[in-house]
């Protein structure tokens, strides 16, 4: 195929193509149905509120996750897999703004409140006070969530949990719930690279700053739209900025469009350098890519994150 | 398939390793005949094969410090093709960036191997299937692969010869880390790290071992790596038939005692050799290509007694 901009419905319509008969998506084209991949073909097609897709695309989406939901009240990777895990945000999220599906919701919420990173356990903390880490300085006593259970608080977890919560109206909200949101909060800001921007979650590794990526920062900064006051957000949109005409992925260059406009932010047209991209490599068919293609590419998404009064009117 | 075979022999009834050490100065060489020379000393099984490149792609480095050279990795592919490989895909899955496009396409790699999407596989999205770890080095029992890496007929580990802030250094062994799912551990792959590192290495090895290992040490990286260390160049690429006996060699090139590297030490013990008399040196050797490698001051007890 040629380079250049795509009709604007283009990706959209891939990724209704692409639907798994089981009504998920998979990573690929005719793989497997994955949580992840679903939830956000989910979230993208129920943002397209210009073209929306034809209603059994999202229901059978819906129906799919809803049968992938663990007794506990999480989402696994893949649907059978024993313990649920990140994705549990962002499934919970994609049914909360398709609507309907109040209890799942509510059940997801509560296994993410009470699912705790490793790093708060007593052995831990006791071996830490006796052995302090001399690679990685950061306060290990603000958690937020990990990617596994058993495992420690990263950056884009954190943040997809922070935006999951910001999307629900408080009186969804329990008083624990807006406890780990503070303390979430509070991990990213300690998470962020010196120089503004956030890796995966190692600000600083033997004293040496982090580089941070594109892709934690977008994440980071969507979580954190309640505090575009603060220095620490300024500097990390100025770095996104400045970083964003070295993007040579699609995926970072859908969410740093996202991140960006949610800051009220200038970004270039983004159909043109995405069409330009998919010539190249067709994103490698990565329904991740493709769904945040569609986000981006969405004039009614001015940033994944709605706030509250938002999400209430939907 | 690669995970099928019998990875598990006491060091005593393992027959010798071949390991060959080639100097190359730069990427700009021949490196596909000058690789296609070089594996002609092995007696590979790969024709009619399914051949899997897994090389280490960290991060989207446009000054080719950090990650394997593409030019590595285009000259293998066309070294194993001529040597009668049925096909020959290259797969990674980044422990840290999401955005494998990025890394891939930051670091060129389309441009050695023309269009990639049919060609390279990224293994944090792969399709997983449950596989029981023959040994128990970490506390895991069980962990996803990547049907590509399952479904290989041979896996060849391509890493690039740096030091590693956690490992001590991080070569053929450490870089199958790679083929670990990271739509189901997510990014990094933390859960390695709570299991214990070395004892991970250990498990995924002895589970899914690579058939072949081949290092870029044209440039690698010493000090703070595997990220933030500084360019070392050693203008060797480092190749064998065991990748325990390829790490340990690269070790010793590097300066250091591959007996004090705790998950190399204990590789010796069922998954290869690391002792000199058991590994059959070819190409240059060892001394006439030696180059020192900084550490960091955690793993000074890694430098070799000779102080070389």
């Amino acid at each position: 195929m040629t380079s250049g901009p795509l009709h604007n419905s283009y990706f959209r319509d891939l990724l209704i193509t692409n639907q798994n008969t089981d009504g998920g998506w998979g990573y690929h084209p005719a793989s497997a149905s994955s949580i992840e991949a679903t939830a956000w073909a989910l979230t993208s097609l129920i943002s397209s509120r210009r073209e929306p897709p034809p209603p059994d695309v999202c229901a059978r989406a819906g129906d799919w996750l809803l049968l992938a939901q663990c007794a506990d009240g999480s989402w696994p990777a893949f649907p059978g897999h024993p313990q649920g895990c990140w994705a549990t945000s962002i499934v919970a999220r994609a049914l909360y703004l398709q609507g309907g599906a109040q209890k799942a919701v509510e059940s997801g919420l509560h296994w993410l409140i009470n699912a705790w990173p490793a790093e708060g356990n007593f052995w831990w903390r006791l071996r830490q006070s006796i052995f302090p880490s001399r690679v990685a300085l950061q306060d290990s006593s603000l958690r937020g969530w990990n990617w596994t259970p058993g495992t420690a608080s990263w950056v884009e977890p954190t943040a997809h949990a922070l935006i999951f919560l910001r999307s629900l109206p408080a009186p969804m909200l329990s008083r624990q719930a807006a406890k780990r949101r503070e303390l979430a909060e509070r991990m990213l800001f300690d998470r962020m690279c010196p120089g503004g921007g956030w890796n995966s979650g190692n600000p600083l590794i033997y004293g040496v700053a982090g580089v941070p990526r594109i892709g934690p920062t977008a994440w980071a900064l969507m979580a954190l739209r309640d505090f575009s006051e603060r220095a620490e957000v300024q500097m990390s949109v100025q770095w996104l900025e400045g970083a964003y005409g070295e993007i040579h992925g699609a995926a970072s260059l859908a969410l740093a469009n996202l991140s960006l406009a949610a800051y009220g932010r200038p970004v270039p047209p983004l159909a043109p350098a995405l069409g330009e991209m998919y010539s190249h490599n067709r994103f490698f068919a990565n329904a991740l890519t493709i769904a945040w293609a569609v986000l981006a590419l969405n004039e009614e998404m001015s940033g994944v994150a709605p706030t509250a009064e938002e999400a209430a009117t939907r | 398939m690669s995970y099928a075979q019998p990875s598990l022999m006491p060091s005593f009834t393992r027959p010798e390793s071949r390991v060959a050490i080639v100097r190359s100065a730069g990427y700009d060489r021949d490196l596909a005949a000058l690789l296609f020379d070089a594996l002609r000393e092995f007696d590979l099984p790969v024709t009619g094969k399914k051949v899997l490149l897994k090389p280490n792609f960290v991060e989207p480095d446009p000054e080719g410090i950090i990650n394997t050279h593409p030019a590595v990795v285009a000259a293998v592919r066309e070294a194993f093709l001529r040597r009668g490989a049925a096909s020959v895909r290259v797969a990674e899955g980044p422990g840290h960036e999401r955005d494998t496009e990025s890394i891939v396409e930051t670091i060129r790699l389309r441009e050695y191997l023309g269009p990639l999407q049919d060609l390279f596989v990224d293994l944090n999205l792969d399709e997983v299937h449950a596989v029981d770890l023959r040994t128990r080095a970490s506390r895991l029992k069980r962990l996803y692969f990547p049907r590509t890496v399952l479904e290989a007929d041979y896996i060849v580990s391509l890493p690039k010869l740096k030091t590693h802030h956690w490992a001590g250094v991080t070569l053929s062994l450490k870089n199958m880390f790679g083929i670990v799912p990271g739509c189901c551990y997510g990014w990094p792959k933390n859960v390695l790290h709570w299991a214990g590192i070395a004892g991970s290495i250990l498990d995924i090895n002895s589970t899914v071992r690579p058939d072949f290992a081949i290092v870029d040490g044209i440039i690698g990286m010493e000090g703070n790596g595997p990220i933030q260390g500084t360019p070392k160049a050693s203008g060797v690429l480092i190749l064998g038939n065991d990748a325990v006996a390829v790490d340990a060699t690269c070790a010793r090139v590097m300066g250091l005692a591959p007996e004090r590297i705790d998950y190399l030490a204990k590789a010796g013990v069922l998954l290869g050799h690391i002792k000199p008399e058991k590994i059959r040196q070819l190409g240059e050797s060892i001394a006439s290509v030696i180059t020192p490698f900084a550490v960091l001051p955690a793993f000074q007890k890694l430098i070799a007694a000779d102080g070389r």
